[in-house]
């Protein structure tokens, strides 16, 4: 239990929808068995491109502030918004700079790219090897869970409406077997010209 | 003499014998040995009861680390049958974990149900199985078997019935249970299928005030289909897990084995 | 006291001019002209490459470089200082970006870190200016200049026309563009343009031939009509060198049956090609 990934707990999951993404995160912060905070939320939003970042939350804040930094620069630079592709190679070479001193953060991306219209999901381990996915990607203490509802609930080609009932079921009854994640959620559902963020209630235990 | 070897630290410091340690063969140094008594076979079980029947399944693959021993050592066994066909059961019992200990409590927990029908004249109930099941695994509270154990049969007014255990004997009747390697995979899913957790009745209130969607038990078809997909997708995303879906449905007419082949990369 | 002599070489001037500046664009005004046609679909970079010596072994001279796939340069002025700019263009593209995104510098980003890199040498004690002029030619991806009109006309909702259209640096609306880069550092987009010795006069003729709706073939003869008024010698595919950004050139990749595989769009004109625009002149 000393693994920095397992300190403040959390979780994390992204999904592919019919011409729709969506992430959604939960909203503990914990030191070990204690719960410190029940709004932390793990989802930050950069333009078009969602980032969830999920292990030791100073490096969650940290990273999250950096890449604030990173694509404000990127955006004055190049006068338009970051692809969530390419934001996907700046969090995998951003980590990779810190291939010997990581943080201890797994990153999830999800967005539409507005040049192709297609969605985007991708998640990363802690020193930026990229995971791209067509279906879901998971991540943080609750990711056993998360991949065995995931796996179970999710299917191709999904409405909005549907696919925040699925993301949401999967989030809820996964964190709800963690005891290091849960207290509520955070659910955002993207679309080519529409964002959704949805708070879920979910248990406060 | 003396200044001789005092130039030389190494040689009058340490010489290479000595009156006080005991010889030993300095290329050969010193061995640990060790016995590990247990070994994590992998694969996965689950229990789930309707109204009236229970269904325990279990994957067919033992792994040891990496390799694959074989693609099929069943994990879920009939209680107090005959030796061979298992014909008269009235019991089911799933073990998972470290296999040798499984077969070996299989086989004392099917050796006490038989003793007992024939001391008592009578099978035993499932309610009594279970506790002496309990009363088997905490017999051995310092040197455990190292397994989780699920069983399963019909109660005295014919519903399914279902305990499950920790490798000590802590024991608790529920709904369905998912045990081994993919249980936190296959629980949550569980969790959300057949006991309907966080659904909630549309329209009936907002947050909080909303009815949650009452859990019946389900009809035996469904149930099936579920423990198919719970391990069709913890094979999809745990390596212990394949090869093949053994499932034992406990009905009022007997039990009934099904085989399912799952994928075995 | 060794700092003594590590100040700018460039100093202003008390009427505020950067000699050194004037000077440098004095070694480019002597060189060689180059000059560049934006195209519907392309781009036209030439030059003339000019041997001091009939000894002198022609295909092993080269003016107009490959920087990225998409994204071509030429220069007037000194030879040697352009290398080292093609050398550190190529490299910034990687360091400054690919290496960071995976995908290759949008056009105005590598002119905004070439001109980086002159206008430090206008700046930095121990060095001086480069003597040349650059025209730098690539290819962006994004929404092109026809198929924004087209939803300028169309159907599209209000939120999709101003996000087409919102901004004007030319990065946002992908296809071709054109630059000049000049010692300063400072830079310049163009339809057309030439630099060097006989810009003015090239100029002048651009002016009367360029139109709005010209296609890369048509770019070309221009350029090469250009060209004929300022050149001294004979012209032909050993004097003349043209470099063109044009439809992606997939046999360039060396290898077939990858999918999504997309060629260089920034390519060299074979001596046999030009000496063929050269007899349609």
């Amino acid at each position: 239990m000393s693994s920095p990934f397992a300190i403040n707990g959390g979780a994390c999951v992204a999904m592919v929808g019919k011409d729709c993404v969506a992430i959604a995160c939960d909203l503990r912060l914990g030191l070990q068995s204690l719960t410190v905070s029940n709004n932390f939320p793990k989802i930050f939003s950069y333009g078009d491109v969602y980032l969830g970042l999920t292990g030791l939350a100073t490096d969650v804040s940290t990273v999250s502030d950096l890449f604030r930094f990173k694509v404000n620069m990127y955006r004055l630079r190049e006068e338009r918004q970051i692809s969530p592709q390419t934001m996907a190679n700046l969090v995998s070479t951003s980590l990779y700079e810190k291939r010997f001193g990581p943080y201890f953060v797994s990153p999830v991306i999800a967005g539409i790219n507005h040049t192709t219209g297609k969605p985007f999901i991708c998640g990363f381990d802690s020193i930026g090897c990229i995971d791209f996915a067509k279906d879901f990607i998971v991540s943080g203490t609750a990711s056993d869970q998360l991949f065995g509802t995931c796996e179970g609930l999710w299917e191709p080609d999904l409405e909005p409406d549907d696919l925040f009932e699925t993301i949401s079921q999967a989030l809820l009854n996964a964190v709800d077997r963690d005891a290091l994640s849960g207290w509520g959620a955070h659910v955002y559902i993207i679309e080519k010209d529409k964002v959704t963020k949805r708070l879920l209630k979910g248990r406060q235990d | 003499m003396d200044s001789l070897l005092g130039s030389n630290p190494t040689l009058a410091s340490n010489p290479a014998y000595s009156f006080s340690k005991a010889p030993y063969n300095s290329a050969a140094d010193n061995k640990e040995h060790a016995f590990y008594p247990y070994t994590d076979n992998g694969g996965s079980t689950l229990g789930i009861t309707g109204e009236d029947f229970c269904i325990i399944a279990g994957d067919t693959r033992s792994t040891s680390g990496y390799s694959i021993n074989t693609r099929y050592s069943p994990k879920v066994f009939r209680i107090g049958g005959d030796d061979e066909t298992g014909e008269g059961a009235h019991i089911i019992l799933s073990v998972v974990g470290f296999a040798a200990d499984g077969t070996a409590l299989k086989e004392r927990l099917n050796a006490i149900v038989k003793m007992y029908k024939y001391q008592h004249g009578k099978k035993i109930s499932v309610k009594a199985c279970a506790q002496r099941l309990a009363t088997i695994l905490y017999g051995k509270r310092f040197f455990p078997y190292y397994v989780t154990a699920i069983l399963g049969g019909l109660d005295e007014d014919g519903k399914g019935a279902l305990y499950s255990y920790d490798p000590v004997g802590s024991y608790e009747r529920e709904q369905c249970r998912a045990a081994g390697a993919a249980a936190s995979l296959i629980m949550p899913f569980l969790d959300n299928q057949v006991n309907y957790k966080n659904q909630y009745l549309p329209g009936t209130g907002e947050g909080h005030d909303l009815e949650p969607r009452q859990a019946l038990p389900l009809p035996r078809h469904d149930v099936e289909q579920l423990v198919r997909d719970a391990f069709t997708s913890a094979t999809e995303r745990h390596i212990e897990v394949g090869d093949g879906l053994q499932m034992l449905v406990m009905t009022k007419n007997g039990i009934e084995e099904l085989y399912h082949p799952l994928k075995r990369d | 006291m060794a700092d003594r002599y590590s100040f700018s070489l460039t100093t202003f001037s008390p009427s505020g001019k950067l000699v050194q500046i004037e000077y440098a664009l004095n070694a480019v005004n002597q060189g060689v002209t180059s000059l560049g046609i934006k195209a519907t679909n392309g781009i036209v970079l030439a030059t003339e490459k000019k041997s001091s010596s009939p000894l002198i072994d022609p295909p092993s001279l080269s003016k107009v470089s490959l920087i990225t796939p998409n994204i071509g340069m030429v220069y007037s002025g000194m030879g040697p200082d352009y290398r080292v700019l093609v050398d550190k263009a190529r490299k910034v593209s990687h360091t400054n970006y690919k290496r960071i995104y995976n995908e290759y510098p949008p056009t105005r980003i590598l002119v905004q870190d070439v001109a980086r890199v002159m206008q430090e040498a206008t700046q930095s004690g121990g060095v001086r200016p480069y003597g040349v002029s650059l025209l730098i030619a690539g290819w962006d991806d994004g929404v092109e200049p026809e198929t924004e009109e087209l939803k300028d006309e169309g159907l599209e909702t209000d939120a999709e026309k101003k996000k087409a259209s919102g901004k004007t640096g030319g990065i946002l609306k992908g296809g071709p563009s054109l630059y000049q880069v000049d010692p300063s550092g400072s830079y310049f987009p163009w339809k057309a343009t030439a630099i060097g010795k006989s810009a003015t006069s090239a100029k002048t003729f651009l002016e009367k031939r360029y139109k709005d709706d010209l296609e890369l073939e048509d770019a070309v003869h221009i350029a090469l009509l250009t060209l004929k008024e300022t050149i001294e010698g004979e012209m032909n595919g050993e004097t003349v060198e043209i470099g063109i950004v044009g439809a992606p050139a997939d046999h360039l990749l060396g290898y077939e049956g990858v999918e999504g595989a997309v060629g260089p769009r920034f390519r060299k004109l074979s001596k046999a090609e030009i000496e063929d625009y050269l007899t349609n002149l």
